[in-house]
């Protein structure tokens, strides 16, 4: 049976029935179609359905939509304002840090949910926070040099 | 992927779910972090028809620390034991498995509680909490119940809980004043990465500088955790050196029983047991002798 959930999703409240067994990466990009979230594994291994979930970089494919009820979240989507690309979505551009880009929104939120942190992390900082995330081009370089970069600005 | 269709419940208090386990019994699952539960149930490994969420009560996400007991919540994450310094102080050992568990997506999500109630054999935390003399208090509505640890694993994915009770809290006793303990995990990969072999080590010294007691937990080399109880008879009643600690590597090498599988050979696993026990011990001993 559908249960009605209220959340906030890039800053925007939304009010929506979902199914209990419906994960919030599914609820994301099929039901309100933000799908910048993207969905490699499905399992929690890749990363690519990276949110930041009340302050949080989780999977979303392995939180259920349910859970999701009364909570915070920010996409992809979220990020660019008004003045243009986030500090971190600049620097990946600038660096070529997204060669296919399917791992890219999930590598900038957890670089962002790093920096939030962490404002002046060491390389061995930024390694172990984006060790949830892989790339399969393998342009790991180029996106460690793109958090380099983003941390200064 | 889809997951199994299931009733969802999410209690607010553990009385709750204490009514709503003891109505469904094995139908009924418990969800803490969901990092296991989820992926075995999108495998269909697992298809329990009620799913009870625990991460609204807010209880369980305390952490406690007392004169006689440090108190861990069944839902502090992960990544909150990386972060506190009250574990960081007086179990860092405990805060050097969670440092290596998973990924920080992963640690951001899964609990304490549930590394240790999905019983893998290859899991972080038990070591750690086992060297540490750590105990699990398990809820049902006729009450409550503490079981060490040590008794607590039967198998992979089996323990001592019964199908009406849920872990709520991990209780560790405060350690002696000469005592500490240390941690190392070893895998193919140095992140996300299940372990090739994992070792506890706890040591308590006497005013003498003598072992007064010693626990040296291993992981990966059986179905659950295991003491290496010869190696632990071989450091009580001794003065800490090198040549002690590498002839109780060699002893918690015979303890475990590993077998071959893809990650390495039995004969691989055993040796890293040894290297590992020897080194934790190392830390162990740096810890009891500089802790204030």
């Amino acid at each position: 049976m559908k249960k009605l959930i209220h959340l906030t999703i890039n800053d925007q409240s939304f009010e929506v029935a979902v199914e209990p067994n419906q994960t919030l990466v599914d609820l994301l990009r099929y039901q309100l179609g933000l799908t910048g979230t993207k969905k490699g594994c499905e399992m929690g291994d890749c990363g690519s359905c990276t949110v930041i979930l009340d302050g949080k970089a989780v999977n979303s494919c392995l939180v259920l939509a349910i859970q999701a009820d009364g909570r915070n979240i920010q996409t992809i989507e979220g990020l660019e304002t008004a003045e243009g690309l986030h500090p971190v979505q600049e620097a990946f551009v600038e660096k070529g840090a997204i060669q296919c880009g399917f791992c890219s929104s999930g590598m900038i939120l957890s670089a962002k949910n790093l920096l939030d942190q962490t404002p002046n992390p060491s390389d061995t900082q930024i390694r172990r926070a984006l060790s949830g995330n892989l790339c399969r081009c393998t342009g790991y370089q180029k996106i460690i040099e793109a958090v380099q970069s983003a941390k200064t600005i | 992927m889809l997951l199994p269709k299931f009733d969802f419940h999410e209690p607010k208090t553990v009385n709750e779910a204490c009514q709503i386990l003891a109505e469904y019994g094995a139908k009924a699952r418990i969800l803490a972090g969901g990092t296991d539960l989820m992926v075995n149930m999108k495998k269909k490994i697992l298809s329990p028809q009620q799913l009870v969420s625990i991460s609204r009560i807010p209880e369980l996400k305390n952490l406690e620390a007392s004169a006689d007991h440090i108190r861990i919540g069944a839902c502090f994450t992960v990544a909150d034991l990386c972060e506190s310094d009250a574990i960081q102080r007086h179990l860092s050992a405990l805060a050097e498995g969670a440092k290596n568990l998973g990924t920080p997506l992963i640690r951001n999500l899964a609990t304490i509680g549930g590394n240790i109630g999905s019983a893998r054999p290859a899991a972080d935390l038990p070591p750690p909490l086992m060297a540490y003399g750590a105990q699990a208090v398990l809820s049902s509505l006729s009450g409550e119940r503490t079981v060490p640890l040590d008794q607590f694993f039967l198998g992979p994915g089996f323990t001592a809980m019964k199908p009406d009770e849920i872990l709520t809290e991990i209780q560790v006793p405060a350690l002696p004043a000469s005592s500490g303990a240390g941690y190392i995990n070893i895998g193919v990969r140095k992140a996300q990465d299940c372990n090739l072999v994992n070792v506890a080590s706890f040591i308590a010294l006497d005013a003498g500088g003598i072992i007064q007691n010693a626990r040296i937990v291993m992981g990966c080399v059986g179905p659950i955790p295991l003491r290496a109880r010869s190696a632990e008879k071989i450091l009580i009643g001794q003065k800490p050196d090198t040549a002690l600690f590498t002839r109780a590597g060699a002893a918690a090498g015979s303890d475990s029983t590993p077998i071959d599988d893809f990650r390495g050979t039995a004969a691989y696993k055993k040796d890293m047991v040894g290297v590992l026990t020897r080194r934790t011990l190392d830390i162990a001993f740096h810890k009891a002798t500089h802790r204030q």
